[in-house]
């Protein structure tokens, strides 16, 4: 793996004259957890999509773990997780055959030890044979960072991953994702416009505006170049305001 | 194990597991059953009055042999057919636009294709799925069909007459598949899933009910019930020399007819099944060499049906956006 995990040069996307992305510059590199800012419609979930190739860019290159993600896309599959913000999964399916069945999509030939390992990480055993159908969004959430991480991927991307949680089950989610950076070495990109979670979880941060990169470095540099701003939350409204070109 | 057969496998355990599916298929069977379970029992009662006729002439003491009844027992499934082509047609559409637009809807179709799944796995397992639960379907259907022939109906069935259930058993396979597979591609292939819905019921009430019922309709034969020579008296001769003086409205009448696939479906089904008079003294390979113009577009139109789920549903269109 490179040490740069994601870069992107000029990548765009177009909705025929809606511009969702406009040439995104950026480099996170293998280790960070960088968090993307932004307002509803800043182009986030496009950026997710674009990165997990989930969609084809109008423009532009990525690289993802030294794939190219247009030209190579299964290649890039194979190296990622991904969890959708509103994660959903097979409601007849229990934990386990939900989990089995994205494990064998990913590459994993007998899933069974590795889906232990991982619920025993997150701290979800005991539901293994419980149908989704039943399950809380939490849960849900849970299940989902486990299909995300089942193949050990080295970049793992979360859309709005608190996003209708209850407080318990943010702060068991913010200690997971930190976890997984910390123990297995992930590179976490996650979107998010809870300003909360980006202090306590990220290591850089961007902020887009309007399918434009406004901002982009690291938590600590952010903090120390804006040494008037009393928090996060200023320097997010400073950032995401049109007087910063 | 590839991924067709991971995706397989899995859309088999999720409708195994769906209760609608349950009911769906339970319906079917229901209905295809009674029908069958009415006929047999008529035809016991006839059975059973033969016998009486065969007792009674000997405890007579009369050297008569009474001559026994023609009794086709393959022509009480003639209910069941009829159910296989009208319902089992719509619920086949149900269940194979059910596959594509849960995952639509449920967005579950992004984690799947977060994965590195080739070109056709989703499509190919979908549709693997589909053949192997109307395979199930068909094969309880017909085991429960001969079920009832044999105890309520006591009817003596032949080997031959095991073939022939086979063979329409495949018949109404092939017809399942052609409509899920249909339904499949139209969910796919649309941006709006209703419209997807919309347009394969269209198509399903032209194919299956207009077409056929405008045919039957044109048939003077259906006028009257057992039919209008029949009840005229006039002989079969005959009947034919009449109907060369209307050779022209009775091309277009079985031109609109066979212009749908589910007459094709029926034809067939009624052919091998001997339903229609003209077949059941027949065996299977004169049937089969009649009815080849049949299975043979039967067998296209469902391979091409496959053909086209299997071409429309992909990464692009499943994750396309819909309202």
């Amino acid at each position: 793996m490179s040490e740069i995990a994601i870069r992107t040069a000029g990548l765009s996307k177009s909705y025929g004259d809606k511009k969702a992305l406009v040439g995104l510059d950026l480099e996170v590199r293998a280790g960070e957890i960088f968090g993307l800012l932004g307002h509803n419609g800043a182009g986030k979930t496009t950026t997710v999509n674009l990165l997990t190739t989930l969609l084809p860019p109008t423009g532009g290159q990525m690289v993802i773990g030294g794939h190219d993600g247009t030209a190579n896309p299964d290649a890039v599959r194979r190296i990622i997780g991904y969890l959708p913000e509103n994660v959903q999964f097979y409601d007849n399916l229990t934990t386990l055959e939900n989990l089995r069945y994205f494990g064998r999509l990913s590459g994993l030939r007998r899933p069974d030890a590795r889906i232990d390992q991982v619920l025993e990480y997150l701290d979800f055993t005991g539901h293994e044979n419980e149908r989704l159908g039943t399950f809380s969004k939490g849960m849900r959430q849970r299940v989902g960072i486990a299909q995300a991480i089942l193949h050990e991927p080295a970049v793992l991307f979360l859309d709005e991953p608190t996003s209708g949680l209850d407080p318990q089950g943010v702060r068991k989610l913010r200690e997971i994702i930190v976890g997984l950076n910390r123990d297995l070495g992930m590179t976490i990109f996650m979107n998010t416009h809870l300003l909360s979670e980006v202090t306590k979880t990220c290591t850089s941060i961007g902020v887009l505006t309007a399918g434009e990169l406004r901002y982009h470095d690291s938590l600590a540099a952010t903090l120390d170049a804006f040494p008037d701003e009393s928090s996060l939350e200023d320097i997010y409204l400073h950032l995401d305001s049109p007087r910063v070109a | 194990m590839t991924d067709t057969l991971v995706v397989a496998r899995k859309e088999l355990l999720d409708l195994r597991r769906d209760r609608f599916m349950a009911l769906l298929l339970g319906f079917i069977l229901v209905a295809t059953t009674l029908s069958v379970i009415v006929g047999a029992a008529q035809f016991r009662i006839k059975l059973d009055e033969y016998d009486q006729y065969v007792a009674a002439l000997k405890a007579s003491g009369s050297a008569v042999s009474a001559a026994a009844p023609q009794l086709f027992p393959l022509q009480l499934l003639r209910g069941s057919i009829e159910y296989i082509e009208l319902i089992g047609g719509l619920f086949a559409i149900v269940v194979g636009y059910g596959m594509v637009a849960k995952e639509k809807q449920r967005a579950t179709i992004e984690l799947l294709f977060s994965r590195p799944v080739r070109r056709y796995s989703v499509a190919g397992g979908k549709v693997l799925a589909l053949a192997i639960t109307w395979l199930v379907a068909v094969a309880v259907v017909f085991t429960v069909i001969t079920g009832v022939l044999l105890i309520v109906g006591r009817a003596p069935l032949q080997p031959v007459d095991i073939g022939r259930l086979l063979i329409a058993a495949a018949v109404a396979w092939a017809y399942l598949l052609l409509w899920s597979s249909l339904a499949m591609a139209l969910a796919s292939s649309t941006k709006h899933l209703s419209t997807g819905l919309i347009a394969v019921l269209v198509l399903w009430l032209v194919v299956v009910l207009i077409i056929p019922q405008i045919g039957d309709t044109m048939d003077p034969d259906n006028q009257v019930p057992g039919g209008l020579f029949k009840s005229l008296q006039v002989a079969k001769p005959d009947e034919h020399a009449v109907l060369a003086h209307f050779a022209g409205y009775d091309t277009v009448r079985n031109g609109l007819e066979v212009s749908s696939v589910t007459k094709h479906f029926e034809r067939l089904s009624f052919a091998f099944l001997g339903i229609k008079d003209v077949f059941n003294q027949l065996p299977i390979a004169a049937v089969a060499r009649q009815t080849l113009a049949y299975s043979l577009s039967l067998v296209l139109a469902s391979a091409a049906a496959v053909g086209l789920a299997l071409l429309t549903t992909t990464r692009k269109t499943l994750l396309r956006r819909n309202s």
